[in-house]
């Protein structure tokens, strides 16, 4: 039993795991207040990744200010499709709003493709050592950026949607657009507000991304495969979207464990959060972190 | 649903018109520019067509010009083989293909309908025209292509990668295979093991990694636990940029043999490789033969050399449209321009160069029994220094015809 | 769902139980029903080999989606994973005659029943999931699936594929395009008639109360798990029918056919068509199957005035569906068959406009 490879590959995984629940969060946040699953997640990553880049290698600006243009340009995005696309869809039934999501997603891979070229791009070195040494592992040092910013991120949202009027805001119309209403929130600023954090996280997730794999549009398939994180944690807590990020990520990395000892299939790596996916479903369908859903008469 | 009246009267508005009764030989082209193997689809598409272009300018095949039709199928297999139908419709002579699943696909399908093609993919399963190696799955007798094949030119490498390890005084070797569990990456797997093991490596368990890029440390790890030296990468693109730059934050230290769509300077540059060998068919852009002055007409006329820095994919792209152009004008010499005799066209020549493209093109022969054109591959490295990628020729191998190698 | 007014005569005359269900409810639909199957009986003799082969493949992506619109129009339930239950259908047709040497004929019809044992399977636990659950499961399931086509060698041929055998009528080849229409129209007709009857028999009933209101339809004594199950087995039917006659007209099946983008643009053909309507699938299917075409004679023909757009064409293919079903959902939510309605109440209740 090769003990220092799992370990190794643990570690691996919770720092990985620790990316998942960045990307994680994004979805929760849109579904915190919309319950709407943004199945174009992905693409927003790409966008902010590809931004990112954009400023950097293209208009030649230091990495913090390009990192901040990006931000402000996904927010500015995540509210323009908020107000044009999602907008028209309030009311009507949810298969309607995976649709048009999925329907985003195809339209704005297409759109990447065509300004982005399909190729990998390299970030250019942006910290002083691309790597750094972790538990006798070596990682790359945009995880510890995306590990002190998911930090942060927890402790802002923990607060915002406690304490600040913004955040119950928009937990009351999670619950109940219309009695939130009743009470004079606009619901459509709610709405305009968690597209644009999720963006912005959104947009911190591609970065990283993108530093520590050159960016290219086929990154957006994470969105998918942060599925399993999502509903591990519960759909709408975002202490929950980080765990089950963090419990994908070495459940990832368990799998490849195995399959390279001792099965030899070579695909559970990719396949394993799948299975577990289902099995989660059936059995505690609202994570371990979400809010029931009572069903009333 | 106006729409589709609309649309479905103009296509048969303009399906009414049959083709011209000029004198031209259609070709069809698949090309992949937007799909997961665009990232040298974008090199060796344009090669392809400028080269037509370029004939057709200078006279086309003795007078007759070629009429290629260009579609950008994105690595579709389903759409391969319904393009491939309607071509065949509009009478068909030669095929320039694309990837390795679809052309496979289309193995029997263009034996029935005699329509030869050369393709972009060099699988070994394409090599054995008539089933003379018993172990071959399905004899191809009307696949051609451009270059060693992918098994060859991993054979070659790994040749080369024994009396590397010689050198370097490592006792028994380890090799690996890597790659995604797709036909490209995994038509050189068994045959190249086995050579592997033939020549005194450790084989060891192939690990898969996805086409798609990602973030691959927990493959990286498991490669580096299991000590291998030398590490095949079997895909392409983004994905190879991924793992080589996962593989050196993991700390891995290993000499990478890779397939000739994944050697080139784009790929190099974007994973900051070092030690990164991969064969090559042709020149590169910067260098010079001869032929060179042709591939630079050709890419002048289009302009395709003036945005980016062509790589040596556009090369091979020129050499397999020549060699198609020969055939084709053998063939109108000796009976009409149809596949049959675009096929016994492919076999009239031994060491053959296309005229215009010497020192580009490497003597290549197909024999009816044989469909590997050429057996020579030039070993590259490739290493990333200050900043840029700097590309140098280490060996040139000729490995033997061997019967036990067709089709595998 | 907004209501439109189906044309009838003034006043209603159905004067018995036979009356009231048929299927074709006015003269005129009984007479555009005949006329459009004689149009397609002589479309192989007329066609051109282009419009031939379009036509087959809307036939066949149109049997899968009628049964996409069973499951989701209308049992109300979400299903990201039918494009994998299409590729079933087609590795298993193709597995009977490769590896039991079953005809074609034969095998298609064995292939939509291995079929419906999978989507039951498959339909177990999602009985117990609604809403977006449902969709998420069903997605996992499609990954499951894709990976198992790519590593069941025995079945699949693994990542490599599965040759599939041409089909032949009693000796007959049905190799050309003009023959395996025929084949293609048989099947067809038969699942639009089949899903347009089983809305007026007694489980499709259920199964619309299952989607209207589940609590209720419980109240009332239909066995929701069961009804669930019934839907996902029998959408599961149609697609490996329409993934079965998909292998043999390609002759060969890849693994790498069935991906998640198959199974959104089967949801995009049911929502663009309408959902909840047998005609709408039918419509949504050719204008998804149709779009990128005329986008890329479009694009080619923009590219002429604006030479930029060249490189562009292969994306603008790609946008416009993503487009397409955005713009659908915004401003048609309901889909085609519902302007289509409102086009032919128009027509009947000339000056008014609905």
């Amino acid at each position: 039993m090769n003990w220092g490879l799992l370990i190794q590959l643990l570690v691996n995984g919770l720092i990985v795991g620790m990316l998942y629940g960045v990307v994680a969060m994004c979805f929760t946040l849109i579904y915190k207040s919309t319950q709407v699953v943004n199945f174009a997640q992905g693409e927003f990553l790409v966008l902010g990744a590809w931004i990112c880049w954009f400023f950097i290698v293209k208009w030649q600006l230091p990495f913090v200010v390009a990192f901040a243009f990006a931000l402000v340009f996904t927010t500015i995005y995540g509210i323009l499709v908020q107000v044009v696309i999602l907008r028209p869809l309030i009311g009507e039934p949810i298969i309607s709003v995976i649709m048009v999501t999925i329907g985003l997603s195809i339209f704005m891979q297409a759109l990447m493709n065509w300004i982005f070229g399909t190729s990998a791009a390299r970030f250019p070195q942006v910290f002083g050592s691309e790597k750094i040494t972790i538990a006798g592992l070596n990682v790359e040092t945009a995880y510890l950026m995306s590990f002190v910013l998911s930090l942060v991120i927890m402790v802002v949202f923990f607060y915002f949607f406690r304490y600040s009027r913004y955040g119950l805001a928009m937990r009351a119309t999670a619950y109940n657009q219309q009695i939130a209403q009743s009470l004079g929130i606009s619901v459509k600023q709610v709405f305009a507000m968690a597209w644009a954090i999720s963006a912005l996280v959104s947009c911190v997730a591609g970065v990283v991304l993108g530093l520590v794999n050159a960016v290219s549009n086929s990154l957006a398939i994470i969105g998918i495969k942060v599925f399993p994180a999502v509903i591990v944690g519960g759909l709408d807590s975002i202490v929950g979207a980080v765990v089950g990020g963090v419990i994908i990520g070495l459940l990832e990395n368990l799998a490849e464990f195995v399959d390279g000892q001792y099965l030899h299939i070579g695909n559970m790596y990719a396949v394993a959060p799948f299975y577990v996916l289902i099995i989660i479903l059936m059995i505690r369908p609202y994570g371990l972190f979400g809010t029931e859903n009572i069903e009333r008469l | 649903m106006k729409r589709a009246v609309m649309a479905v009267s103009c296509l048969l508005a303009s399906a009414a018109f049959p083709a011209l009764a000029q004198d031209k030989v259609f070709v069809g082209q698949l090309t992949d520019y937007t799909g997961p193997t665009a990232f040298v689809g974008k090199y060796y598409g344009p090669g392809v067509r400028d080269a037509v272009d370029f004939i057709n300018a200078s006279g086309g095949v003795a007078g007759t010009p070629i009429d290629m039709e260009t579609v950008d199928y994105s690595y579709k297999i389903p759409d391969a083989i319904a393009h491939y139908k309607r071509w065949k419709g509009k009478g068909m002579a030669t095929l320039q293909g694309w990837g390795t699943g679809d052309t496979e696909a289309l193995i029997g399908f263009v034996a029935d309908d005699k329509v030869p093609v050369l393709s972009a993919s060099y699988s070994g399963h394409l090599t054995d025209p008539s089933g003379k190696n018993p172990n071959t799955k399905k004899p191809a007798p009307y696949n051609f292509f451009y270059g060693p094949s992918y098994t060859d030119a991993c054979r070659a490498m790994v040749q080369w990668a024994a009396g590397d390890a010689k050198a370097k005084g490592i006792a028994k070797p380890k090799f690996i295979h890597t790659g995604d569990n797709h036909p490209y990456p995994n038509a050189p797997k068994e045959a190249c093991g086995a050579f592997a093991k033939e020549l005194g490596f450790e084989v060891l368990t192939p690990v898969v990694i996805p086409l798609k890029p990602g973030d691959f440390k927990a493959q990286c790890l498991t490669i580096k636990e299991s000590g291998a030296n030398y590490v095949f990468v079997g895909n392409l693109g983004g994905s190879v940029v991924s793992m080589v730059k996962s593989c050196g934050t993991v700390g891995l230290d290993v000499t990478y043999l890779a397939n000739i769509w994944a050697g080139d300077e784009p790929t190099i540059e974007a994973a900051e490789a070092k030690n990164y060998i991969f064969p090559s068919a042709s020149p590169f852009w910067d260098q010079d033969a001869p032929g060179m002055k042709l591939v630079r007409q050709i890419a002048d006329k289009s302009g395709f050399a003036k945005n980016e820095k062509p790589t040596h994919h556009y090369i091979r792209g020129i050499c397999s449209v020549y060699y198609m152009k020969e055939a084709m004008e053998w063939a109108k010499a000796n009976g009409g321009i149809n596949g049959e005799n675009i096929k016994k066209g492919m076999y009239a020549k031994q060491d053959w160069v296309p005229k215009g493209l010497e020192g580009v093109c490497l003597p290549s022969t197909w024999t009816p029994t044989d469909h590997r054109g050429t057996m020579t591959v030039s070993i590259n490295r490739g290493n990333f220094v200050d900043g840029k990628a700097k590309i140098e020729k280490i060996a040139e191998t000729k490995l033997p015809r061997e019967d036990r190698w067709l089709g595998q | 769902m907004s209501s439109v007014p189906y044309p009838r005569p003034c006043g209603d005359f159905r004067t018995s139980y036979a009356a009231d269900m048929t299927l074709f409810r006015t003269r005129g639909a009984t007479i555009a029903a005949w006329a459009g199957a004689a149009i397609l009986l002589a479309a192989p003799l007329v066609g051109s080999d282009y419009v031939l082969s379009q036509l087959i493949l809307i036939g066949i992506y149109g049997i899968a989606a009628l049964g996409l619109n069973v499951l989701v129009g209308f049992t109300g339930q979400i299903s990201l994973g039918h494009g994998a239950f299409f590729g079933f259908g087609a590795f298993a047709s193709a597995w009977l005659g490769t590896a039991y040497g079953v005809p074609p004929l034969l095998s298609i019809p064995i292939a939509g029943l291995m079929t419906t044992a999978l989507g039951m399977i498959f339909g177990i636990p999602a009985a117990r999931l609604k809403g977006l659950y449902l969709a998420i499961a069903t997605l996992a399931a499609q990954f499951i699936l894709e990976d198992f086509f790519a590593r069941a060698q025995w079945f699949t041929g693994g990542s490599s594929g599965a040759p599939a055998e041409r089909a032949s009528l009693f000796g007959l080849p049905l190799d050309t395009d003009r023959s395996y229409f025929y084949l293609v129209l048989f099947w067809f007709v038969v699942s639009y008639v089949g899903v347009a009857n089983l809305m007026r028999t007694r489980d499709g009933r259920a199964l619309v109360a299952v989607r209207d209101h589940y609590l209720s339809a419980e109240v009332m004594g239909i066995n929701l798990t069961r009804y669930r199950i019934l839907s996902f087995g029998i959408s599961s039917f149609f697609a490996g029918i329409g993934g079965a006659l998909y292998a043999h007209y390609l002759g060969f099946v890849s693994a790498e056919a069935f991906t998640i983008l198959l199974s959104v643009q089967f949801l995009a053909m049911i929502i663009i068509g309408g959902l909840g309507s047998v005609a709408g699938s039918v419509l949504g299917t050719a204008f998804i199957l149709l779009l990128p075409q005329v986008m890329q004679a479009a694009a080619s023909s923009l590219a002429d005035v604006f030479p930029a757009m060249q490189q562009g064409v292969a994306y603008i293919k790609e946008m416009s569906i993503g487009a397409a079903i955005i713009l659908f959902l915004i401003f048609e939510p309901e889909g085609l068959i519902h302007r289509w309605r409102l086009i032919r109440a128009s027509f009947k209740l000339y000056p008014f406009s609905y």
